[in-house]
C-alpha cells in the first residue's frame, strides 16, 4: 500500500494511545515528532524495557512503537508484551524501528512477535503507511509452541507462478518443455534423437 | 505435535483512525516534516558529539581483535542512523549503516581491519561538513560500499 503525499483523505489519531519505546534521546526524540506531527497526542515515552512494560502492564495500549535497542531488548518487550501482556494489549499493533540488525539478532527481530520492522531513517509518509496498515490489516494472532504473534504470512497464492515448489516438480515442468520444443532445443540435429532430458524425470 | 490457535482480535485503532475530525495525510506529512526540521540543530549537535566519540574511540583502538572496542563504536554508530536525515545530510546514514554492516561482520568473523574502521569513521567527519557536494558524498558512500560488501561477502562464504 502506497500513500500519497498529497493525499487529503483523512485520518485521526488524536484519541490512540501511543507507546513510544526508545533509550536514546536522540531517538525518541525524532519518533516523537514524526507521530506528534501525524496527529497522535496520547504519548508514552518509555526509554527503558522496564518503564515500558509497566506501563502496559497498567494501561490500554492502541499502538506500540518499540525501537529494537541496544542487546535487542526491544525485541524482548515485543515477546514479553505477546506471551505476558494481558488483553487487549497482548494484540496490540507493534511496528519495530530499527537502525540495524546484527547478523546475530535477525531471527529474533523476525520472531518476537512485531507487525513490521521499520528501518531508519524513518519518513513520516513511511511511519503513517505501516500505522494503517497494521491498523486495517485485521490479521489474525498465531499461538504455537515457538511463536506467538500477527500470522506473517501476507496471502496465500500457492506455488510462485504456477511452478511447483519441489525440485521433482521442477524436473517434471522442465521435461516437459523439453518435449514440447523438439526441433528448437535440438537446433538442427536428427529430430529422430531423443531430447536430452533432466537425469531426475 | 504442535499445536497452533489462532485468534482473530479487532484492534481498536482500525476505529479510532476512522473517527470524525484528524488531519488530511498532506497535512500531516507537512506538519511531521516540519516538526523534524525544529530539531535539526539538536540532532546536528548529537550527531557532532557522537561523531567525537567514535574518533575517540578508534584512537583508542588496540592492534589487534578487540571486540569490546568494536562493540563500542557500533553502539556510537548505530545510534547516529536517521538523524542524518533530520540533518539534512542523508549520506550520513549511509556511511553509519556501511559502518555498522563492517564492525557487525568483524566481530562475526572475529577479525579486524584498521584501515577499514579508519575509513568509516574519516567518511563520517567529510560526510558532515555541509559544503561537500552531492557528487562528492556519493563517491564517498559507494567507496564504502565495496568496503562492507566485501566483508559480508566474507561472511557469506564462510557461513
Amino acid at each position: 500500500m502506497a500513500l500519497d503525499v498529497a493525499s487529503r483523505a483523512r485520518f485521526n489519531l488524536e484519541r490512540a494511545v501511543v507507546l513510544l519505546l526508545d533509550e536514546t534521546q536522540l531517538g525518541m526524540s525524532i519518533l516523537v515528532q514524526i507521530v506528534t506531527g501525524l496527529g497522535a497526542k496520547n504519548l508514552y515515552r518509555c526509554t527503558s524495557l522496564e518503564a515500558a512494560q509497566e506501563i502496559a502492564a497498567q494501561h490500554e495500549i492502541d499502538l506500540c512503537i518499540v525501537d529494537a535497542l541496544e542487546g535487542g531488548k526491544g525485541y524482548d518487550f515485543v515477546q514479553w508484551l505477546r506471551r505476558e501482556a494481558s488483553e487487549p494489549n497482548c494484540y496490540v499493533p507493534v511496528l519495530i524501528t530499527t537502525a540495524h540488525t546484527p547478523t546475530s539478532d535477525i531471527v529474533r527481530a523476525r520472531d518476537c512477535g512485531g507487525h513490521f520492522i521499520i528501518k531508519k531513517p524513518i519518513a513520516p509518509i513511511v511511519m503513517l503507511e505501516r500505522i494503517i496498515w497494521v491498523a486495517k490489516a485485521g490479521r489474525p494472532f498465531l499461538f504455537t509452541g515457538t511463536y506467538v504473534g500477527p500470522d506473517r504470512r501476507f496471502r496465500d497464492e500457492g506455488p510462485p507462478d504456477g511452478v511447483g515448489r519441489r525440485r521433482e516438480d521442477l524436473a517434471k515442468a522442465e521435461a516437459a518443455k523439453a518435449e514440447a520444443e523438439p526441433v528448437a532445443a535440438q537446433g538442427g540435429r536428427d529430430v529422430e534423437e531423443p531430447p536430452e532430458r533432466s537425469a531426475a524425470s | 505435535m504442535t499445536s497452533v490457535r489462532f485468534v482473530f482480535p479487532k484492534p481498536r485503532l482500525n476505529e479510532l483512525l476512522r473517527t470524525p475530525g484528524g488531519l488530511p495525510v498532506a497535512e500531516a506529512i507537512e506538519q511531521a516534516r516540519k516538526n523534524l526540521e525544529s530539531i535539526r540543530p539538536t540532532c546536528t549537535a548529537e550527531l557532532a558529539a557522537l561523531l567525537e566519540l567514535c574518533e575517540a574511540g578508534f584512537q583508542n583502538l588496540a592492534d589487534d581483535y578487540d571486540d569490546a572496542t568494536l562493540a563500542e563504536l557500533y553502539a556510537i554508530a548505530v545510534k547516529g542512523i536517521g538523524a542524518g536525515d533530520v540533518c539534512g545530510m542523508p549520506s550520513v546514514d549511509l556511511a553509519l549503516t556501511s559502518f555498522c554492516d563492517v564492525l557487525d561482520h568483524m566481530r562475526t568473523l572475529k577479525r579486524f581491519d584498521r584501515e577499514a574502521v579508519g575509513v568509516h569513521v574519516r567518511a563520517w567527519r567529510l560526510l558532515m561538513t555541509a559544503a561537500l557536494p552531492e557528487a562528492g558524498a556519493r563517491q564517498v558512500i559507494d567507496g564504502l560500499l565495496k568496503v562492507s560488501r566485501r566483508y559480508a561477502a566474507e561472511v557469506a562464504a564462510a557461513a
